[in-house]
């Protein structure tokens, strides 16, 4: 069995079932036009008067855009009633299959998900074959908004009792992601407020700047953000009534002072935990157990051969040579005493610890120790530190002899816990109420910075003409038309600019040659993007799409037709980067007064670039 | 209906029924008893009471789910109206392992009742009647179904903004879609009364209804701000903003916000909205910077009823819920035929890739 359902299957089972017209959602453009491709492969065909009656709607059409006309699909789908909508036709195309939509003269439309929302007709049915939407670089499920609004197309209003949204498997499908749509409750909306630098500077033109704070409250993203900021002060209000207990005692700020306390108290005892195994005499006595250092023990005496720490025992060793020639091992804590005799010795990494020679010598000096022996003076030092973190507890910190100490070292945990959480809230409630103004700030002393404003946040002349440029990418622009790239420009080379600018599509393809001119001026606008990258995010300014702008406005007997040759671009996108490229001219045109010239320059781009289709549509 | 009539009406409510209706309206409802369910849907709704009232008839209409004891009698002796042979019959129990109120609707009541209904006079809604009437006073949200009739609002609205001798100012977020209303509303008003602005083009600039894209309107905002007015936005009157579930589109939501925070005072609002989740908190914003209150109208019946289907790749076609409807919240059981198909759609298609 096939993943998916054959189109021509699908239609045949909906007319079956009397649940045409329906309009199906496709994953992608290729599938749409791939649907279409196996109706054109195969025999159906539509009664002659059905046939007459599309011929008819297409004909009265084709006197407001004559691009309808000539286009390849047309006879298609007069034959087999189905037809693609998507955003790779011509507009007056889309507009055409809405106009035999609504007029009920076709069967069934495949349209993609994408565009739901530009798909302004409804259906009887809508078949669903997917769950997740291509959203830049990756596919996303479905929210549930979305999917009402796919299902939301079916049913007219005054043509059918009922309406069908029907799901159909394909390997792109999710059953619960539809099901919880279909059923579900629609998300939530959430502002997307962004501050623009057009914004700022529209706002300082209009607004001292005392206001614009205020201003900038009245949007629904502060609205939102209060709302959040109002549920942390009611949690901040919990808290205070739980911080109540623990309020001021002997000192006003006692959980900082016991935390202080504590702290030095840890801290005390990690030191005191490091000397422990070593007593203050051990230490001062263990840089004297060298070998050859004759010592006493609790019985006897012994001559150390050498002294080492095992790893089992964490405590310092020695080995010793006993009288009589033994040679044992214990804790240089059993070692009574310290003898100032050295005897000389040569020492060896291994076992008995020396050379065999100075071994024989040591045996017998050992077997006739004197009796009597000095004793070796050494001075044991007290640790000063220690004494002194107590002495600075105690003098310091009021808290040993407190009598709230054991009521503050109960309740300290918790207490803490509480007041890091009212710091914390505190903090969010601010950045919340104020976030949005510290936004505005951050970006008005970058327009500071390159000369749009005063110190005084006043428009400066050149702020003055660049508020009128409010487009994306609006400080790129704004910025090379400060850097005199445009002076003496051609028409075309503005254009193709402009599209590169506009054009935020990386979906690859060939493209036509692009003029050295404009590839050279290209690499200065890439120059200046890359310089601006802190402050706004560069646009792909790709070379090809420039080129396809450039040979429309500068050869102005280029047909339609002749255009889509060159590319691999669908119909649909050449039309709308023109589209798109024609109002950032036009935006440019509003710079008549200050900048005449290139005003003059982007008005001939637009009158050379509305023709043909795209005169069509206003 | 007075508030004493609503409450012993809503009394008299089983509380499941209670429940649907405070769907959506009450925030964690399904956590309240039944006193405290009446009590809220009384608080909450004094600005949505006609959309509550509608509502609860609706609900009133449908038939309470038989209790699941005379569900257990019928079954054996069910209607079983499909065909013998089927393989539905043949896995009732295999498939349908939740157990539910209803047996699941069949195939021949699924797809009944599909035609065209008689044609009869246009009757505006109760709810679009209102929304035009609060126009009046205030702002206007409407957050209803796709195709449940908007335009009949904008439409209304319109021609009585028009009679009033304002101008209206009708936005929406593409130009594919100005394109096709232009057309539309070019036939309704006749043509001297539409005109069009475009970046670059204005066709018919003095008509008094104009039809533009968000950003034309909000730079015309900017500029009258700033003095440079070439629109007469004095004489303003409405403006209708379509599709303005826009407002959260992360590229040009801004630009819905920065429009209506700047929309003369004297005008009024209405802004347009497929259903959203919060449309209280965009009325209550709208009330908060507007001079006027805000009048939200929400509901999520559609005109023409919706069913969901399922249709297999070979040709089968099975409804996709237990219920002929869509049904609402949590709990849509899935049909025991749909979901057999799918599992076997699955089996078939998935398990050939893994090996």
């Amino acid at each position: 069995m096939p993943p998916s359902i054959h189109p021509v299957d699908l239609i045949n089972a909906l007319r079956s079932k009397h649940l045409t017209p329906a309009i199906v959602f496709l994953t992608s453009r290729r599938a749409c036009d791939d649907a279409m491709q196996a109706f054109e492969r195969s025999q159906v065909a539509l009664p002659p008067a059905r046939q007459q009656a599309i011929a008819a709607v297409l004909a009265e059409l084709v006197t407001q855009y004559p691009s309808i006309a000539e286009h390849p699909l047309q006879s298609v789908v007069q034959r087999v009633g189905v037809a693609a909508h998507h955003a790779g036709h011509l507009p007056s195309w889309k507009i055409a299959i809405e106009e035999l939509m609504r007029q009920g003269c076709l069967d069934a439309v495949f349209a993609t998900t994408t565009l739901a929302a530009g798909v302004d007709f409804p259906a009887r049915t809508v078949i669903i074959t997917q769950s997740s939407v291509r959203k830049s670089r990756d596919f996303t499920d479905l929210t549930i908004s979305e999917v009402q609004q796919l299902a939301g197309r079916a049913g007219r209003r005054g043509k059918d009792l009922v309406g069908f949204a029907v799901l159909t498997p394909s390997p792109y499908i999710d059953l619960g992601v539809i099901t919880k749509g279909l059923t579900g409750q629609p998300e939530a909306i959430d502002s997307q407020f962004v501050i623009s630098y057009p914004m700022i500077l529209n706002l300082l033109k209009a607004h001292p700047l005392d206001q614009i704070q205020a201003i900038l409250a009245k949007s629904f993203a502060q609205f939102q953000l209060n709302r959040r900021a109002e549920i942390l002060e009611n949690k901040l209000d919990l808290l205070h009534v739980q911080m109540e207990p623990y309020g001021p005692r002997i000192c006003t700020d006692w959980i900082s002072q016991w935390q202080v306390f504590d702290h030095a108290r840890r801290q005390k005892a990690h030191r005191v935990q490091v000397k422990r195994h070593e007593s203050p005499e051990l230490t001062a006595r263990l840089q004297f157990l060298t070998p050859g250092r004759v010592v006493g023990l609790p019985k006897g005496r012994g001559i150390i051969l050498r002294q080492y720490r095992s790893k089992g025992q964490k405590q310092p060793m020695v080995t010793l040579l006993r009288p009589g020639g033994a040679v044992t091992e214990c804790p240089a804590s059993t070692v009574t005493q310290v003898f100032d005799k050295t005897f000389e010795m040569a020492e060896a990494p291994v076992y008995p610890w020396c050379a065999p020679a100075s071994l024989d010598e040591l045996i017998r000096q050992a077997d006739d120790l004197p009796v009597r022996m000095p004793i070796l003076p050494i001075l044991v030092q007290e640790e000063p530190e220690e004494s002194q973190i107590v002495q600075t507890l105690n003098d310091e910190f009021p808290c040993p002899t407190c009598p709230s100490r054991p009521a503050c070292q109960k309740d300290h945990a918790v207490a803490l816990k509480l007041r890091q959480e009212v710091h914390r809230n505190h903090k969010m409630i601010q950045a919340l109420r104020t976030g949005l103004w510290h936004r505005f700030q951050s970006r008005t002393e970058v327009l500071q910075q390159l000369g749009y404003l005063t110190p005084a946040c006043q428009l400066t002349e050149i702020g003055e003409w660049a508020r009128l440029i409010r487009i994306d990418h609006s400080l790129l622009i704004t910025e090379l038309i400060r850097a005199d790239a445009f002076s003496g420009i051609e028409p075309q080379v503005l254009a193709g600019i402009m599209s590169s600018i506009a054009h935020d599509d990386d979906r690859p393809g060939a493209f036509p040659r692009i003029s050295p001119g404009l590839a050279s001026l290209l690499g200065q606008v890439r120059h200046l993007a890359e310089s601006l990258e802190p402050h706004e995010d560069p646009p792909l300014l790709r070379a090809d799409i420039a080129a396809v702008t450039e040979r429309w406005i500068g050869d102005p007997t280029l047909t339609w037709i002749g255009l889509c040759r060159l590319t691999t671009m669908a119909e649909g996108d050449i039309y709308r980067l023109l589209a798109r490229t024609l109002e950032f001219l036009s935006q440019i045109h509003t710079l008549r007064e200050t900048h005449p010239g290139l005003a003059d320059c982007a008005s001939r781009a637009i009158k050379v670039l509305r023709r043909g289709v795209l005169e069509e549509l206003p | 209906m007075t508030t004493e009539e609503l409450e012993t009406l809503l009394e008299e409510q089983p509380v499941n029924r209670l429940h649907r209706l405070a769907r959506g309206r009450i925030h964690r409802h399904f956590r309240l008893g039944k006193r405290r369910l009446i009590e809220a849907l009384l608080r909450c709704t004094p600005e949505n009471r006609p959309g509550l009232e509608s509502d609860l008839q609706a609900l009133m209409q449908e038939p309470l789910p038989a209790p699941p004891v005379a569900a257990k009698e019928r079954r054996p002796a069910g209607p079983q109206p499909t065909r013998p042979g089927s393989p539905r019959s043949a896995h009732p129990v295999q498939a349908g392992s939740i157990e539910s109120a209803e047996p699941a609707t069949d195939l021949t009541s699924f797809l009944e009742g599909i035609g065209v209904p008689a044609p009869q006079p246009f009757v505006p809604d109760a709810w679009q009647e209102e929304a035009v009437a609060r126009l009046t006073t205030g702002d206007v949200i409407v957050s209803v179904p796709t195709g449940s009739g908007k335009t009949y609002v904008a439409l209304e609205a319109t021609r009585r903004a028009i009679a009033a001798d304002r101008t209206v100012i009708y936005t929406s977020p593409l130009k594919a879609l100005s394109n096709t209303k232009f057309t539309e509303f070019s036939r309704l008003f006749g043509p001297d009364k539409v005109g069009i602005l475009t970046g670059d083009r204005k066709d018919n600039a003095q008509a008094p209804l104009l039809i533009m894209t968000t950003e034309i309107l909000r730079n015309l905002l900017y500029d009258a701000a700033s003095g440079e007015i070439d629109v007469r936005l004095d004489t303003l009157g409405l403006v209708i903003m379509d599709e303005s579930q826009y407002i959260s589109d992360p590229e040009r939501g801004v630009v819905w916000e920065e429009t209506i925070i700047f929309c003369p005072a004297q005008a009024k609002l209405l802004l347009l909205s497929a259903s959203i989740g919060n449309p209280q908190d965009v009325a209550d914003w709208l009330t908060s910077i507007r001079p006027d209150p805000c009048h939200l109208i929400r509901h999520n019946r559609r005109t023409v009823p919706l069913r969901a289907g399922y249709l297999h790749p070979n040709g089968k076609l099975s409804p996709l819920f237990r219920s002929v409807g869509i049904p609402h919240g949590q709990g849509g059981a899935l049909h025991p035929e749909a979901k057999r198909l799918f599992a076997q759609y699955e089996e078939e298609t998935i398990r050939p890739r893994s090996r």
